[in-house]
């Protein structure tokens, strides 16, 4: 039994005038992460690599899917709850409050993170001492924590919502080319966090990534044409 | 029946002379605007026609309403009203999806509820009970509030919840339950629909004698009974426009949401 599968992925854009035809972005794409795994999911531009990390994290009204987490059907979480455990990272950095630390709390608020369900100890709401300290292992060591988020740039500003989702602890992290504005000693350390992370808590990671291989991935995903190739790395 | 003698004629009429000496002024300013060539003198001239007619046929419908003296069609005229205001508010509400009728519906029926309960029957206390010189001016008044604050909170909510279409994905991403998506744009909306009101509440008696408490002391009331009335109906207006404005913002932010707490802008 797989960690987190996916089975019959699909992504369809229904047409309500009945001039054109319905387009298909891609269906019945499947396939399976292990627990603490690595994987990249590369494709060129537009083949819909976002869409795929949406319809996972049952956010895309256009997708279905059969998903488990851990054995347990998708069906059998509250959306909320599934997105809690299956956190999507997209590309676009957003950061809403007025400083560092607000935005990294955001979540906290949320109704599901107050609550008890589903969540083991290790949520509990971080203090501003554990925020610092992962700051600084992501590159981040002159971002202050009373910085409003707007004057940071994009490639920070990444950064942080990366390090928010983190530490959600979710149990899958689909990481929507966060190293896409990086240079490499930043985009090696965005890498190494999350190696950890996946090392320590078990977390599975699915990464759009647009660079050459770090050698962390077990595995490449490719799409393109509404299909999706795999490539074992060793 | 006080009340009733004294609104039934103004203490001094207006006549078909006074009435010509207005259009004589609408005249100007239309001839004004020509000069001027804002392209605005036509439509001013039909806008105030209309308004005549329209106001003559108010005033002789709730003249009819008075003097039938009953309570079925009081409460037909008061329905009535409401439906009107729906197709306005609908109209007048800017890039919203199809299908709000219910919702606004709901909203007004509520709202004319509670404030034709409290204002009318519990501070006024006419009798009847269902008194039209009291029912349909308040009704009217409230509506007229309402229809305003709802198109423009509505016509917002919608635009603003396209424009954060990214912020509202990150939030469900993380967890966020639909509710806690759209807050910020449910209370950027609520707020909009609220500053006519809240503005006019503060404002008036300082520079401005609101319409209610003029007209009153035009028609030979007692300016402090009438301060009071005014006083009744701004503060009942403000509370019901909080409450009408709250509750179309929670019957329909859902709407921008699938059965699976998933985001879809929706537009007109």
């Amino acid at each position: 039994m797989s960690y987190f599968t996916a089975h019959a992925l699909s992504c369809v854009f229904k047409q309500h005038s009945t001039q054109q035809s319905d387009t298909t972005l891609f269906s019945d794409l499947s396939f399976h992460l292990e627990r603490g795994e690595i994987v990249d999911l590369t494709g060129p531009s537009g083949s819909g690599k976002s869409h795929v990390f949406m319809a996972l994290a049952l956010l895309d009204p256009h997708a279905s899917a059969k998903l488990t987490l851990e054995g347990k059907d998708s069906s059998s979480f509250t959306p909320e709850s599934w997105r809690r455990n299956v956190v999507y990272l997209p590309q676009r950095p957003v950061l809403t409050s007025d400083t560092v630390l607000d935005a990294i709390l955001l979540p906290f608020d949320f109704s599901i993170n107050r609550s008890v369900k589903g969540l083991g100890p290790q949520t509990a709401k971080p203090t501003a001492k554990q925020i610092r300290n992962e700051l600084d292992e992501l590159g981040l060591d002159d971002v202050e924590l009373v910085r409003n988020p707007t004057t940071l740039s994009v490639g920070q500003q990444a950064r942080v919502c990366l390090l928010r989702s983190l530490m959600l602890r979710p149990k899958v992290l689909l990481s929507d080319e966060v190293d896409a504005g990086l240079d490499s000693d930043s985009s090696e350390k965005v890498g190494a966090v999350l190696q950890s992370a996946a090392d320590h808590t078990g977390m599975a990671v699915l990464r759009v990534r647009h660079r050459d291989s770090d050698g962390r991935a077990s595995m490449i995903l490719s799409l393109a044409h509404g299909r999706l190739s795999r490539r074992e790395m060793a | 029946m006080i009340i009733a003698s004294r609104t039934a004629s103004a203490v001094y009429d207006i006549n078909v002379f006074g009435l010509s000496v207005t259009f004589l002024l609408v005249a100007l300013a239309a001839i004004l605007t020509l000069v001027m060539r804002l392209g605005i003198a036509k439509s001013m001239i039909w806008s105030t026609l209309r308004s005549l007619l329209q106001l003559l046929a108010m005033g002789y419908i709730i003249k009819y309403v008075i003097e039938a003296n009953d309570a079925r069609i009081v409460l037909a005229l008061v329905f009535f009203m409401v439906i009107a205001a729906v197709q306005i508010t609908i109209t007048r509400a800017d890039g919203i999806p199809r299908g709000l009728a219910m919702p606004v519906l709901l909203t007004l029926m509520i709202s004319v509820l509670i404030v034709d309960g409290v204002v009318s029957e519990l501070i006024i206390k006419p009798s009847p009970w269902y008194a039209p010189q009291i029912l349909i001016p308040v009704t009217g008044m409230m509506l007229g509030n309402l229809v305003a604050a709802i198109a423009v909170a509505m016509s917002r909510f919608f635009s603003d919840m396209k424009a954060r279409q990214y912020e509202v994905e990150v939030y469900l991403s993380m967890g966020a339950t639909p509710f806690e998506a759209a807050k910020p744009s449910i209370i950027a909306s609520a707020k909009l629909g609220l500053i006519p009101t809240i503005a006019q509440l503060a404002s008036s008696g300082i520079v401005l004698i609101p319409g209610m408490m003029a007209g009153q002391i035009m028609a030979g009331g007692d300016p402090l009974e009438a301060a009071k009335y005014q006083f009744v109906v701004l503060a009942a207006l403000s509370s019901i426009t909080i409450i009408g404005d709250t509750l179309i913002m929670m019957l329909i932010y859902r709407r921008c949401f699938t059965g699976l707490d998933q985001f879809e802008p929706r537009t007109a």
